[in-house]
């Protein structure tokens, strides 16, 4: 390309750096993560490097700077050039930086505002002869000759021009593209999180990795009721989740025989609360085999009937974990919102129906009874359905 | 039937398909027939392997995987950005809204353009130097609230030549608020590492048939909430941008060819650079390279001696060396190409232009053969002109 590419990648963690004794199992599982993501394109160098993460990609380097940006315990990652610590040669890159970010000798658009801007010395190499304050005016006064674009604004810069000087060499940047936040995927144990092909469920998913749990995925499935178009939708779905945590299991579950067996024997307003039921109990077992403490729903209070209180604590009944709902207080809008931020909005809105959808009752029940959940799951006897269901049961790996 | 020359230094016309391209395209064309709008497992299974295509095709240009709208090669690709990103901002543009292009489009770039200016937009090339390298201060000149559309191809498929489209991109955004910018990357895909964000671009085109994948497939890869008016109308394929049944089976080969020519990018810029110097310290003296400052390795354009560079194509492919004339997709027209005319060369010097263009399947040894002909030739075709 025709601009000079930066030398590194430099990425500030989020708030890892205050868990104390963890911190070095964190940052170690930062860095599997992030080399797990960028192993695909092509040779990197990446190291720890005063509470940093230093990434050398050979190539690609845009590509790599977006991969960091989604990856969870990254706070922000900032395109960085090597270079030798004078002021000249700084200034210089600090205007070349400008430049492409404003578009090279624009003027001021009519009526919008000028960007505050400031340069920022941080000073480890504390053998360099300046002041931190003394370099960060030459700097800035060798940048800003002449210069209408910017202002200078000290306390909130829209722009901030970043100089390290490190015993390691000097480090200068201009762009802090923001990264998700949250704690590194693994570093809190794993989460099964259920998934439908809505679009609750994959938010909650996410949700529950930027908190640290590494999330694997359980479907279930009723042939011939619903087509492959449903099972493809659910297994994009992954895919975009797999952008964000890497590679994921699926677990697909036979569900038809378990769903006829209800429709057929229990009372219709119960219908709904027992699939969950019978879906917490499926997943509860397929936990153990995934070593997950928790399943993760997307369910919010109040948004479906099956989601009041009552038939929310009829559900957990059935669940042997904790069950997580991130979204639990969440309104629709807010979860759409992050839906569209997560990548998964467009999926979830192909129309395709879900294993609940074709079941439904006409009026389903607003409020339940875990006993008497129960006694009927025992009169139509469930447990040998659910066995099979467990039994034919596909797993396979979904790679972003 | 005659046997073809083996040896193909025309890559830059079009390149033979990938064993790994065929055989997804073959098992896609017994197995994966089905509309991929069905809802049956058939259509599921088509439509799944275009998605495959759509995430290794957004993959190999940096790009995000709704942005890709799969067409039937660079033409159309093109086409559909020039017309259409035109058409959809010609009325924020003003009464007169201005169109510019490179010095050196492709045709189909060039007359799509001459169509936007049948339509009254105002279409005018980007300025050059005395070298025909774009001269970008001159450019800022012509940026402004009318202009609609900038597009400048990334790599030239004549002689090579790359141009500085990040550069200009960033002075577009700087200058003309409603510009949607597109660049012609059908020779790059493969050559230079593709990253939509990083050349800050609107759009791109790339095609399969350069890069070893099958003829009648390519892409217009889109920045997210990039707006266009579709040429045609009717199903919502391609985002209701490119309607019509996809051609699954083309497209599953494009992406695995894509990703390969991704993937082997900076291992084919070593390789295209040692065949270059190879034929350079090869030539005959009197068979010249022309002179592009900025240019790709794998496309040398040359300027051969006495008559016109067909004659030499014929005398050439007689043993067993196919080489280019002018763009294939122009051949027919007499007319001296932009490229051509920027380089400085007359009508006359025009005719005598050859393009070698190299293959990551090109080897030194085929390069040796080639120089071995080319120097017969020289003395076959230098002893008729006395």
């Amino acid at each position: 390309m025709s601009h000079p590419e930066p030398d590194l990648l430099l990425v500030r963690y989020a708030e890892l750096a205050l868990k104390g004794g963890n911190r070095a199992r964190f940052e170690g599982t930062l860095v599997h993560n992030l080399r797990e993501a960028l192993d695909p394109i092509g040779p990197y160098e990446i190291r720890r490097a005063w509470g940093r993460v230093v990434i050398v990609p050979e190539r690609r380097k845009r590509q790599a700077l977006r991969i960091v940006a989604r990856t969870f315990g990254v706070k922000s990652v900032s395109p960085a050039w090597r270079l030798e610590p004078d002021v000249d040669a700084l200034a210089a890159l600090g205007r070349r930086l400008l430049d492409e970010q404003l578009g090279p000798g624009a003027r001021a658009q009519q009526g919008a505002a000028v960007p505050g801007f400031r340069v920022r010395v941080k000073r480890a190499d504390k053998s360099f002869p300046q002041p931190s304050g003394e370099l960060e005016r030459r700097v800035a006064d060798a940048m800003l000759e002449g210069e209408e674009r910017v202002r200078v604004e000290l306390r909130e810069p829209d722009l901030e021009y970043g100089i390290d000087v490190r015993p390691e060499g000097t480090f200068a940047f201009l762009e802090r593209v923001p990264g998700p936040g949250g704690l590194p995927v693994g570093t809190l144990g794993r989460g099964l999180c259920l998934l439908s092909g809505g679009i609750d469920s994959p938010v909650a998913a996410w949700l529950g990795m930027k908190r640290g749990l590494r999330v694997g995925f359980v479907t279930f499935h009723s042939p011939p009721y619903l087509g492959e178009g449903s099972r493809r939708k659910v297994e994009e779905l992954v895919r975009v989740l797999a952008g964000w945590q890497g590679p994921s299991r699926l677990h697909e579950v036979p569900f038809t025989d378990v769903q006829v067996a209800i429709r057929d024997g229990a009372p219709e307003g119960l219908r709904t609360i027992l699939y969950r039921r019978s879906m917490a109990r499926i997943a509860t077992r397929l936990a153990a085999l995934e070593k997950a403490e928790a399943l993760i729903t997307g369910e919010s209070v109040g948004q479906v009937a099956s989601q009041t209180l009552p038939n929310l604590a009829t559900i957990e009944d059935a669940a042997g974990l904790p069950v997580l709902r991130p979204l639990v207080t969440a309104d629709k809008e807010e979860a759409i919102a992050l839906a569209r931020r997560i990548g998964t909005f467009g999926v979830s809105t192909q129309p395709e129906p879900d294993c609940c959808t074709v079941f439904q009752p006409r009026r389903p029940a607003l409020a339940s009874d875990a006993a008497v959940c129960a006694r009927v799951e025992a009169e139509i006897e469930l447990g040998p359905l659910e066995d099979a269901a467990l039994d034919g049961v596909s797993t396979r790996r979904v790679l972003a | 039937m005659d046997a073809l020359p083996p040896i193909d230094l025309d890559a830059a016309a079009t390149t033979r398909l990938a064993p790994s391209a065929r055989a997804v395209l073959v098992a896609a064309l017994d197995e994966g027939w089905g509309n991929p709008s069905s809802r049956h497992a058939r259509g599921t299974r088509a439509r799944a392997a275009i998605d495959e295509a759509r995430r290794r095709v957004a993959r190999a240009v940096g790009a995000d995987v709704d942005g890709v709208c799969f067409t039937s090669g660079g033409t159309e690709a093109n086409g559909l950005a020039v017309l259409g990103a035109a058409r959809a901002r010609a009325a924020r543009c003003g009464q007169r809204p201005r169109v510019l292009f490179g010095p050196d489009e492709h045709a189909c770039v060039r007359r799509s353009a001459a169509r936007l200016a049948e339509e009254g937009f105002e279409v005018l090339a980007l300025p050059v130097d005395a070298s025909g390298a774009l001269d970008l201060e001159a450019a800022d000149a012509l940026l402004d609230e009318r202009t609609a559309l900038v597009s400048c191809m990334l790599v030239n498929n004549e002689v090579g030549r790359i141009h500085p489209v990040a550069a200009l991109a960033r002075r577009v955004r700087a200058r003309a608020p409603h510009a949607h910018v597109h660049t012609d990357a059908v020779q790059a895909l493969g050559k230079l590492e593709l990253d939509l964000e990083e050349l800050g671009v609107d759009s791109l085109a790339v095609s399969a048939h350069k890069v070893h994948g099958p003829q009648g497939a390519g892409a217009l890869v889109l920045r997210t909430g990039s707006v266009l008016q579709p040429l045609s109308h009717g199903g919502r394929q391609e985002h209701g941008l490119r309607p019509g049944t996809e051609a699954a089976p083309l497209l599953a080969a494009f992406g695995v060819a894509a990703t390969e020519a991704d993937r082997e990018q900076p291992a084919f810029e070593e390789l295209a650079g040692q065949l270059r110097t190879h034929l350079l310290e090869r030539l005959p003296e009197d068979c010249k390279p022309l002179e592009v400052p900025e240019s790709v390795a794998s496309i040398c354009a040359l300027q051969l001696p006495g008559p016109p560079a067909e004659v030499w194509q014929h005398h050439l492919e007689a043993r067993g060396v196919c080489i280019g004339v002018g763009s294939a997709c122009s051949s027919g027209s007499r007319e001296l190409s932009p490229t051509l005319a920027g380089l400085g060369l007359d009508a006359a010097a025009g005719r005598q232009v050859a393009r070698l263009s190299f293959a990551r399947t090109t080897t030194l040894a085929e390069i040796d053969t080639a120089t071995a002909a080319l120097a017969e030739v020289d003395r076959e075709l230098g002893a008729l002109r006395g």
